[in-house]
């Protein structure tokens, strides 16, 4: 199968600390995937390095089967193209949910006024955030601030999404409505890559599951597969743990 | 008070003078202070020195000397002659924009690492990212700090009656030395000085009001 984005023998380090060591990973149009490991296991900076936000120490990332170090693409246009939704909401603080779907439509796309904000609505109707769409960021709890954050990255179109642990910083309460908005855009096909700790999220959506430690993929599996007989010692010890 | 009617446009147009070079000093100072902050955050070593230089030595040495500087010494130099005018402007500018880059430092470092990450994440280029994510926010959250520079900046301007400009002190000066009457001269002078700056700061306030968005309050 086709992979839209995809990383060979990527390493990244960050002075004497290994990051990532050596990953391969792909994925395919409209799967979704999840990343799952101890916190400092590299998922953060290879989610980062596929989004194109970090460049890799060594190896090769293709998108749509170009390597894009290697033939020097414009990484803005492949940005574009690349969703990322991040840990911390991270929305621009001045101006309101619509606006902040609406900058990278008009100022990267190039869409008119009106189409923008068309396209912008429809993203939050999406997210169900369309009562706030004139609301500004400090007036929005945490899980609807990350509810905008996802619909600022769909609304551009992206090829594939990546997550960032969108629910990590969140309250029990808050995550359910940010963790409803990803199954229901994993429902409707959208090509998703996403590190979390929400196992329960994974194994209802989840095409295939990658355990990463220490910057390296440990194991790699369906959701069935994890939940019922990892075959490594350490997948089996962290399922445990997280799931209690 | 009525004899001052008689020097009514002699007043009036060293006030304008006043009010010229306030502005002046300050809109190009913000320009000034906006580059070289950006200079000094996302410039290179060499370019963060040459910044460095210029805002120590506009906040280390007296506005007066600097007028001298400009007036007398640079053009002996190098064999330019600038206006007055010019020089006054000009030297304001350059010391309005030592300060406001110190303002306008903080309130862009205010703006978090994490959104210019979401802005690159959209494929925005880095000029885009300033222009509608940095400097919108940094703007609105250095207004406050702003007002006195430009409180600061109209009293700074009676400085420029050593190298001669005609501005509304200097206006006073002349009257006096023509009428002898220092005590109504001095007293109208001091009463338009306050009128003036205390309405611009309210202004600003104003200005402030309408633009403030939840959220993005001034951390100074």
């Amino acid at each position: 199968m086709n992979k839209i984005l995809e990383c060979r023998n990527l390493t990244k380090i960050y002075g004497k600390v290994v990051a990532v060591n050596n990953v391969s990973i792909g994925i395919g149009k409209g799967e979704t995937k999840v990343i799952f490991g101890p916190s400092g296991s590299g998922k953060s900076t290879l989610l980062r390095c596929l989004g194109l936000l970090e460049k890799p120490s060594s190896g090769s990332i293709y998108f749509n089967g170009l390597d894009v170090y290697a033939t020097r693409q414009d990484l803005n246009k492949l940005r574009a193209r690349i969703g990322f939704v991040f840990q911390d909401p991270s929305l621009f603080r001045h101006l309101t949910a619509l606006g902040n779907i609406m900058l990278g439509l008009k100022h990267v796309i190039g869409l008119s006024e009106s189409e923008a904000w068309r396209k912008a609505y429809e993203a939050l109707r999406l997210v169900k955030m369309e009562d706030w769409a004139n609301y500004y960021p400090a007036q929005l709890s945490g899980g609807q601030q990350q509810r905008v954050g996802i619909a600022r990255a769909i609304a551009m179109d992206p090829e594939v999404v990546l997550f960032d642990e969108p629910t990590a910083a969140l309250d029990v309460e808050l995550k359910w409505e940010v963790i409803a908005v990803m199954k229901d855009l994993a429902d409707r096909g959208t090509t998703m890559l996403v590190a979390t700790h929400e196992l329960r999220f994974a194994k209802e959506v989840a095409d295939e599951m990658i355990f990463m430690d220490q910057g390296q993929i440990i194991e790699i599996g369906s959701p069935e597969h994890f939940f019922t007989s990892p075959n490594t010692e350490r997948a089996k010890k962290f399922m445990a743990k997280i799931l209690g | 008070m009525l004899f001052l009617l008689d020097f009514s446009t002699f007043l009036i147009s060293g006030f304008l003078i006043t009010v010229e070079v306030t502005l002046l000093g300050v809109g190009i100072g913000l320009i000034l202070g906006i580059l070289a902050a950006l200079g000094d955050i996302y410039g290179g070593r060499i370019i963060r020195t040459i910044v460095n230089l210029y805002v120590e030595f506009f906040r280390g040495s007296p506005l007066i000397v600097q007028l001298f500087l400009f007036y007398f010494t640079i053009p002996m130099l190098t064999g330019l002659s600038m206006d007055v005018m010019m020089t006054a402007i000009l030297t304001l500018s350059l010391n309005s924009g030592a300060y406001q880059k110190g303002y306008l430092k903080g309130a862009m470092e205010a703006v978090f690492k994490d959104q210019l990450m979401a802005a690159i994440s959209l494929g925005l280029p880095m000029w885009k990212i300033f222009l509608y994510v940095v400097v919108p926010q940094a703007l609105r959250i250095v207004i406050p700090a702003w007002s006195n520079e430009l409180a600061s900046m109209g009293k700074s301007t009676t400085a420029l009656i050593v190298i001669g400009v005609r501005e509304f002190l200097n206006t006073g000066i002349s009257i006096t030395s023509q009428t002898f009457r220092p005590l109504e001269t001095f007293a109208f002078i001091t009463i338009i000085y306050f009128i003036w700056i205390y309405s611009m700061l309210k202004a600003l306030d104003m200005l402030y009001d309408k633009i403030k968005i939840p959220g993005l309050e001034p951390v100074i």
